[in-house]
């Protein structure tokens, strides 16, 4: 079930490969060895192109004194990396990273799965419904930073007017840090929410309704049946959604960056992610493509990192789960 | 081959024989027996959803109704009247003869919003179905190469990407938009993960027997038992595409726009109408709607097919 | 797909008739007689963003040149133009014929002045006021651009809000009652704030780019040495003064410019005055567009002041340098700026412009029927002080304007708390 465990061996002895031709079989056991090779290669060469050569060169240059416009400069060795790991702003921008991603992420996955539950039900309009929560993922980023930064004004934004209208003082989304990150998080969970909402509904409706029926028939409650059946069939699925939101959240560039007209996170850098970071190294006034760089391959190690992590502990929470 | 496509269902009966036929299970449900979810819910069921569609789609409603107001309007009412103003029209007239190239820009999205989604369907789908059920060396590592690769941060591809792209000489053209995202390592992971649990192994064995090569097999059987993933992996990738902005941007530029970088030239005036602008985000937003509503039926019905063939 | 394709055909087939197009329109003053059409047509690009005014210029340009087509490019923002400049300029690749370059961004580009086309030509000496041809030319003497609009300020005021403190409304009055010195105005500031709630002014971030461009060497030496900031006494009274005003004296309306909130205060009555670069005037008139009292006062603290203002320079990646050169120095003629300045009030930075009649009879309906041809033309005569902005000039002006964000318009740091803070990113930036 989980993405690497091997295929399991059903590679039975009962074909009749024998009544086939000599050369038949052997061209047969050509296509077994090179056909998955092949299917797969069209992903690896693009990527060898678009992903792992952009890699590989901003590795070279990680390790260089590199200006964005003037190019090549001196063989530097880490200093670059032990340049940005001294700097305040790294850390910062580390924060906010993740204090942004899990804002977003964890209450994304928690919502997803409750409204695919509700949705995994026998309601009236079904298609209705489900296209009413995929709504938001049509809207475009730049779309959604535009309405967002409209409704969270400080003084003349829509959410804080409708606050005060309670009588709670304002809120200050640009200038507090966990306020900017609250409301960037909210386009997040806006644009996405839905979207992750189907693809667990999609695992929802895969779960063969046999396996409920024996577990009515068995006594079980429904918030049983949910978190010892639902959750564990849902497990590939969940850690698919886990995986991707992570890595999309941890690159999170769009939306703080549109959040307000300057585009560099705030005044303090309150709402500066990672990837703003190493956009301000490269392209602003530094333009030090070398820094910038080493900050790219910093992230992409910390995403691995988180990423395994993230895989481990769903999976042990998951089998948990089952049991 | 014949044989398979004239019964596709008693391998897959097959398959799942152990456990009585989910067919059978999904048929039973229609006639709304067995398990509780199959009644139909009461009315905190449809608050709940009216909530959830309510909060989905106001942003939206918001942009339409600043769109349908003027700048003045919008900016001594931070919130505005829940019914649209009378502005809408003329603001979209206003955004269709502005200087942004918009059905320029219009056509070039819906190109490479196509091809796009229709090339990740299928180069994903073929490798899912290579790495989710064939058997080959380095299987596990490939696939976890796979999925480490969405973890390369995008915005520092850009310039190496665009020396790649002045060097080949696509600056300013459509390819240099579609080439690169052509497969994507999402979609080779989504395929992966739906294939291994909706692909029975005896379909692979079935559509062999029958004399079929690894291809003829993957079109055959699993490119169809792929439906459900690859519509929701289509409609995905159109969207994405479709929103993209930073790539385009940068290396098609205005000149040749694509909608999202055609609307944002609604900014470029010293003083900023909202009004424009969300009329902009609007028309610029339409066409997906308009997709989705039918898409969305596909959709839906793909996912409905995904339970049954679960 | 098809223009783009047109136009890489064209380049392609333009580059055989380079030789002969550029024997005719080589001509410094921009071939209006339309110059040969050589053997072959040929496409230039000009890219340039917000509002440059060019649209019914190109136009004119192609009925004048067959054989050259002119196409536009813009961007929204001097943000994605930057953004796009540098990426293309790190790649080599992509630039267009003519690049429109912001004041703020030419100096950290001076620096690699050899990927951008001399474009200095005796003929053209003195088209332009000193200090804006000073602002392109490198110190080898190297003319990096030719200069488009200048940003000469005011005072921009409302007189409706003057006149319920009890103040005088007439623009020539109110220029003598806000005096000559920042510290006259913000005293006047301190007398409107008496008799009324409005604050006096919209953002502090607009004041110091007031007072910090009167400074000849704000934050580097003659030599490009950089002052450290702790030891920049001279900015850091700038700032303090600043600060002084915006929270003391309570006359700050802690927006920060280009913001929503900042926006929308035009029309509720947000603030009283605010310093007005010609290209402002647009701005002002579309935020606050149905509000009547807007006026704008012939003076400016401190002596003249300038904000803003573009050039337009040819990348050595132009495949026509030749041409782009000849399109950008006929775009920059006085008579074009005059015409954009007309369209889009970008305001010229040619000398012979500033006393045209067609400019100095401009006047503006929305700031009371004012003579903004001749004030501004004025502004521009009054401007003496052209700041000196080397390579890290933007970078740590930038460091500033954080500082004064964070004490007026957040509020999350006191004024020396946020100073300190941007004496230590200063430190990080390593310029020492």
């Amino acid at each position: 079930m989980s993405i690497s465990s091997p295929p399991r061996p059903r590679q039975s002895t009962t074909t009749g490969y024998s009544k086939a031709a000599e050369r038949k079989h052997r061209l047969a056991a050509l296509d077994m060895k090179v056909s998955p090779y092949l299917f797969i290669s069209p992903f690896f060469i693009l990527f060898l192109i678009v992903g792992l050569f952009p890699l590989a060169y901003t590795a070279f240059v990680s390790v260089h004194d590199w200006n964005l416009i003037g190019g090549q400069g001196d063989f530097v060795g880490l200093k670059n990396f032990t340049d940005v790991l001294t700097q305040p702003r790294f850390y910062t921008a580390l924060r906010n990273t993740f204090s942004i991603f899990l804002l977003s992420s964890v209450p994304q996955v928690l919502f997803a799965i409750i409204v695919a539950a509700i949705l995994d039900q026998n309601i009236r309009a079904k298609t209705f419904w489900r296209m009413g929560v995929l709504l938001p993922y049509v809207v475009a980023p730049v779309a959604v930073s535009l309405i967002f930064s409209k409704l969270f004004a400080d003084q003349s934004g829509m959410i804080n007017e409708i606050l005060g209208t309670f009588g709670v003082n304002p809120i200050r989304w640009h200038a507090d840090p966990l306020a900017s990150h609250v409301a960037i998080a909210t386009m997040v969970n806006f644009r996405w929410t839905g979207y992750n909402t189907l693809i667990v509904l999609a695992a929802m409706q895969a779960i063969p309704r046999d396996v409920y029926e024996a577990a009515v028939i068995d006594g079980a409650s429904r918030m049983r049946t949910f978190f010892s059946i639902t959750i564990p069939m849902l497990r590939p699925t969940i850690i698919f959604v886990i995986i991707t939101s992570t890595i999309g959240g941890l690159q999170i560039f769009d939306e703080p960056r549109l959040f307000d007209q300057a585009g560099q996170g705030g005044a303090d850098r309150q709402w500066m992610t990672m990837t703003m970071y190493l956009y301000e190294l490269g392209w602003g006034t530094q333009k030090s493509f070398g820094r910038a760089s080493a900050v790219a391959w910093l992230l992409f190690l910390i995403i691995l990192i988180i990423g395994a992590i993230n895989f481990m502990i769903t999976r042990r929470i998951s089998s948990e789960g089952k049991r | 081959m014949s044989n398979l496509k004239q019964e596709p269902s008693i391998p897959q009966i097959r398959q799942t024989a152990g456990a009585g036929a989910a067919r059978a299970a999904a048929r039973k449900r229609k006639k709304s027996s067995g398990f509780g979810a199959e009644r139909r819910p009461r009315w905190v069921t449809y608050t709940l959803l009216g909530a959830v569609l309510a909060i989905s789609a106001y942003p939206m409603y918001y942009a339409v109704l600043l769109a349908s107001s003027d700048a003045v309007t919008i900016a001594q009412t931070p919130i505005p009247s829940l019914i649209p103003q009378g502005n809408f029209f003329e603001n979209v007239t206003r955004v269709l003869d502005a200087d942004i190239k918009f059905w320029q820009a219009f056509f070039n999205s819906l190109l490479i919003a196509a091809i796009t989604a229709l090339s990740v369907v299928f180069f994903s789908t073929l490798a899912g179905f290579s790495f989710s059920k064939l058997r080959f060396k380095g299987r596990a590592g490939l696939l976890v190469f796979v999925i480490a690769t969405m973890a390369v941060p995008t915005q520092l591809g850009v310039v190496p990407l665009f020396i790649l792209m002045a060097e080949l000489g696509w600056v300013g053209q459509l390819q240099a938009v579609i080439i690169p995202g052509m497969v994507t390592a999402f979609g080779v992971f989504w395929m992966t993960q739906y294939l291994e649990s909706a692909l029975p192994y005896e379909l692979i064995e079935a559509a062999r027997v029958d004399g079929c090569n690894l291809f003829r097999a993957f079109w055959s059987v699993a490119l169809p038992a792929a439906r459900p993933a690859a519509t929701m992996l289509a409609l995905f990738t159109f969207v994405a595409s479709w929103t993209n902005f930073f790539w385009p941007f940068i290396v098609l530029g205005p000149a040749n726009p694509t909608l999202p970088v055609s609307i944002q030239l609604l900014q470029s005036s010293f003083f900023k109408d909202q009004s424009l602008i969300m009329s902009g985000v609007v028309v610029a937003t339409i066409p997906l709607v308009i997709l989705f509503v039918f898409a969305g039926r596909q959709l839906v019905t793909g996912i409905m097919q995904g339970a049954v063939k679960g | 797909m098809h223009t783009s394709r047109k136009s890489w055909l064209a380049v392609t087939a333009g580059t055989v008739g380079v030789a002969l197009v550029a024997a005719g329109c080589g001509s410094s003053d921009g071939g209006s007689d339309g110059g040969s059409d050589g053997g072959g047509d040929i496409t230039l690009t000009v890219a340039t963003f917000n509002e440059f005014g060019y649209e019914g210029l190109i136009e004119e340009y192609m009925a004048a040149n067959p054989g050259i087509t002119v196409e536009q490019r813009k961007a929204a923002t001097t943000g994605e133009a930057r953004d796009n400049l540098n990426t293309r300029l790190a790649a080599g690749s992509g630039l267009a014929d003519v690049e429109a370059i912001e004041v703020d961004w030419l100096p950290e580009l001076m620096q690699f002045s050899d990927r951008f086309v001399d474009l200095s030509d005796p003929s053209l000496e003195g088209r332009w006021l000193d200090w804006k041809s000073a602002q392109a030319t490198t110190p080898d003497g190297v003319l990096m651009g030719y200069g488009t609009d200048i940003g000469p300020e005011g005072v921009c005021y409302r007189a409706d809000l003057f006149e319920a403190a009890g103040l005088p409304t007439d623009r020539d009055e109110v220029a003598t009652f806000l005096g000559s010195s920042w510290d006259d105005y913000f005293a006047a500031g301190k007398q409107f704030a008496a008799a009324s709630d409005v604050p006096w002014f919209d953002s502090s971030g607009g004041i110091y780019l007031g007072m910090i461009n009167q400074v000849e060497y704000a934050f580097e030496n003659e030599d490009g040495s950089v002052i450290p900031l702790d030891e920049n006494t001279e900015v850091e009274g700038i700032y303090r003064d600043i600060m002084t005003a915006a929270l003391d004296d309570g006359l700050s309306a802690h927006l920060a410019q280009w913001s929503e909130d900042w926006t929308n205060a035009f029309q509720n009555d947000g603030f009283a005055t605010m310093l007005c670069p010609g290209w402002m005037l647009g701005v002002i008139e579309g935020n606050a567009a149905g509000v009547t009292g807007w006026d704008i006062a012939n003076t400016f603290p401190g002596g003249g002041g300038n904000w803003g203002g573009s050039f337009l320079t040819v990348p050595t990646q132009s495949a026509h340098p030749e041409e782009a050169k000849a399109l950008a120095a006929w775009l920059t003629a006085p008579e074009q700026q005059i015409k954009a300045f007309l369209a889009k009030g970008t305001f010229p930075s040619q000398v012979d412009a500033l006393d045209s009649p067609e400019l100095l009879d401009v006047t503006n309906a929305f700031f009371n029927e004012a003579p903004t041809g001749q004030i501004l033309a004025d502004r521009a005569a009054a401007v003496t002080v052209a700041p000196y902005k080397g390579p890290n000039y933007f970078g740590i002006t930038n460091l500033i304007t954080d500082a004064i964000n964070r004490a007026d318009v957040d509020q999350t740091d006191t004024v020396d708390s946020s100073w300190n803070k941007a004496v230590q990113s200063f430190n990080e930036l390593g310029l020492g």
